[in-house]
């Protein structure tokens, strides 16, 4: 119905898009340019043609980057999923339970403060040079932020819809479930987008220590020989699985904490109304039928 | 001054000299209350903040416990919140996950198993509150006064026969006041409930009550009982008759002179 109208919208965010890409080509070709001119040297900074035939034989041509994007996605997203276990088993202990809160707190602030980059060798003596020392560094620097945000979002003080559940006669566990939780959610998603980005920064340091496969060993192998087109590619691939992780879990938020956003709550709206309908068919046919 | 009314037929809230202290007994939120309320009535507790009123409602609603005296409903003591008194708040205080439907249903969900006739109910009372076209909008899709006939919904979905308000409509502007007081007071007809409404507007106090509760603070105690004999269903304009007035006078002189 509104063909025209998306047309429109369509064309006027080209034309919005247009000095970004302007601006955007400028810079490379004044980059290849001062290269080609020998203003800077081409061993240190590619050429940013170079690095499109790096981008086209790696990712293209051979496919080789392939297997290490992926161990090195597995790894970030696995370590993410261990961390966030962790940090959100504890967060409701510790919402819970006062006493726990005051055992445990201590310990995540330490860790905090503890630049967990710094824990790769001992890491990595513990968890060998494979996918398993990765993910534990990867799981260790995302525990926090996630821990933090899902403590503060569960304990944040409701007291007027507490006294109304009260009123009502709940039990502990329907306030935790019914109220504390799905209030908790936005500020737990935060926590998980903070976590899932710093798992990755996890997953590649440890790489870059010691590993035999992942695109942190690529890179460093790549560095090595002084081939800066294909370093450079290769680090690019870690940006695309950063925005691969960031927009996955910017989706996933978007669909759980859906009451925030207008066009997301209009369509819950919808579905939650042809739920009931087929509810309510679904319940006079039985009855009738009896 | 006001001890326990011999007058009331059919006692549905009873306290007998109810006092509630804070912070270790230094602050006095309610002394020696005493009241019985009949069934089927309209009661309104009017005063000045700090005069218990609020306190009184709580008590009554067994969110908390007196310091002294007892509190009855339906002749059983009070010691815990209970299925046959509900309480709405000056918010809304709706879960903003949930529609309208939804949020109505909350009462019966935390009680027991949702049946089919309890979703009907909801949608009745949804369509009682003037809301039937909004059962599956979210909160934030609605306005103050709307989520606030939300609420109201809710608070009768429970099925209780006492219903607890504390300054429901306070947070709104006049009109919408006004005209939910109205609906407010042909609602509760309809469903025959007993209602104790906290307010700090004496105007609106008596507008809606079958009797009024004049509270004065530090201490807390009820200060004064009027009757209010002005014929239902009462319209707006009832508010400019000389009567009206003479009971508006009436409760003024109580608070002025403290």
């Amino acid at each position: 119905m509104s063909a025209p109208f998306g047309q429109l919208q369509w064309l006027r965010a080209c034309y919005r898009a247009l000095p970004h890409l302007g601006l955007f080509a400028l810079l490379i070709a004044a980059w290849e340019v001062l290269v080609r001119t020998g203003v800077i040297a081409s061993i240190m900074v590619p050429r940013p043609s170079s690095i499109g035939a790096s981008i086209v034989e790696l990712y293209f041509v051979k496919g080789t980057i392939w297997r290490h994007f992926f161990i090195t996605l597995g790894e970030a997203v696995g370590g993410f999923l261990i961390g966030a276990a962790i940090a959100v088993a504890l967060a409701i202990g510790s919402s819970l339970w006062e006493p726990f809160r005051r055992y445990v707190s201590p310990y995540a602030v330490v860790l905090n403060v503890t630049p967990g980059i710094a824990l790769t060798p001992i890491i990595i003596a513990w968890f060998g040079f494979g996918m398993g020392s990765k993910m534990a560094l990867a799981a260790i620097i995302s525990f926090f932020p996630i821990f933090v945000n899902t403590l503060t979002g569960l304990t944040q003080p409701d007291t007027e819809r507490e006294e109304l559940f009260r009123s009502l006669g709940s039990s502990e566990r329907q306030v935790f479930w019914m109220l504390r939780v799905p209030s908790a959610l936005p500020l737990m998603f935060a926590g998980f987008k903070i976590g899932l980005t710093t798992a990755l920064i996890g997953a590649v340091v440890a790489e870059f220590a010691q590993a035999t496969e992942g695109v942190g060993v690529l890179m460093s192998r790549f560095s090595f020989q002084l081939n800066m087109g294909a370093s450079i590619a290769t680090l690019l691939s870690m940006t695309l699985i950063g925005l691969i992780l960031f927009y996955s879990m910017e989706f996933l938020d978007d669909r759980t904490v859906f009451w925030r956003r207008e066009e997301r709550r209009a369509a819950a709206s919808r579905n939650r109304a042809r739920a009931w309908k087929r509810y309510a068919k679904l319940n006079s046919k039985s009855g009738s039928s009896i | 001054m006001a001890t326990a009314d011999s007058r009331v037929r059919d006692p549905v809230v009873g306290g007998n000299s109810v006092g509630k202290t804070f912070a270790g007994g230094t602050v006095v939120a309610l002394e020696n209350a005493s009241f019985d309320i009949e069934k089927g009535s309209f009661v309104s507790l009017v005063g000045p903040s700090g005069c218990g009123k609020s306190t009184l409602l709580r008590l009554i609603a067994g969110l908390i416990e007196p310091t002294s005296g007892s509190l009855q409903v339906h002749g059983s003591k009070v010691s815990a919140p209970r299925q046959d008194v509900a309480m709405m708040f000056q918010r809304a205080t709706l879960l903003e996950w949930r529609t309208a439907i939804e949020n109505v249903l909350l009462p019966t969900e935390i009680q027991r198993r949702v049946t089919a006739d309890d979703r009907n109910r909801a949608m009745e009372l949804l369509q009682l509150v003037g809301l039937g076209e909004f059962a599956f909008s979210f909160p934030a899709q609605l306005s103050g006064g709307m989520q606030q006939r939300v609420a109201l919904a809710r608070l009768l979905q429970t099925g209780a026969d006492v219903l607890l308000m504390d300054e429901p409509f306070g947070a709104l502007d006049e009109f919408t006041r006004e005209r939910l007081n109205i609906e407010l007071l042909r609602i509760v007809g309809e469903v025959g409930a007993t209602t104790i409404f906290v307010t700090h507007n004496i105007a609106e106090a008596i507008f809606l009550a079958d009797k009024v509760y004049v509270m004065t603070p530090r201490p807390g105690r009820l200060a004064q009982v009027i009757d209010v004999p002005l014929a239902r269903p009462r319209e707006l304009a009832v508010q400019t008759s000389p009567e009206f007035n003479r009971l508006v006078e009436d409760a003024r002189e109580t608070l002025g002179a403290l």
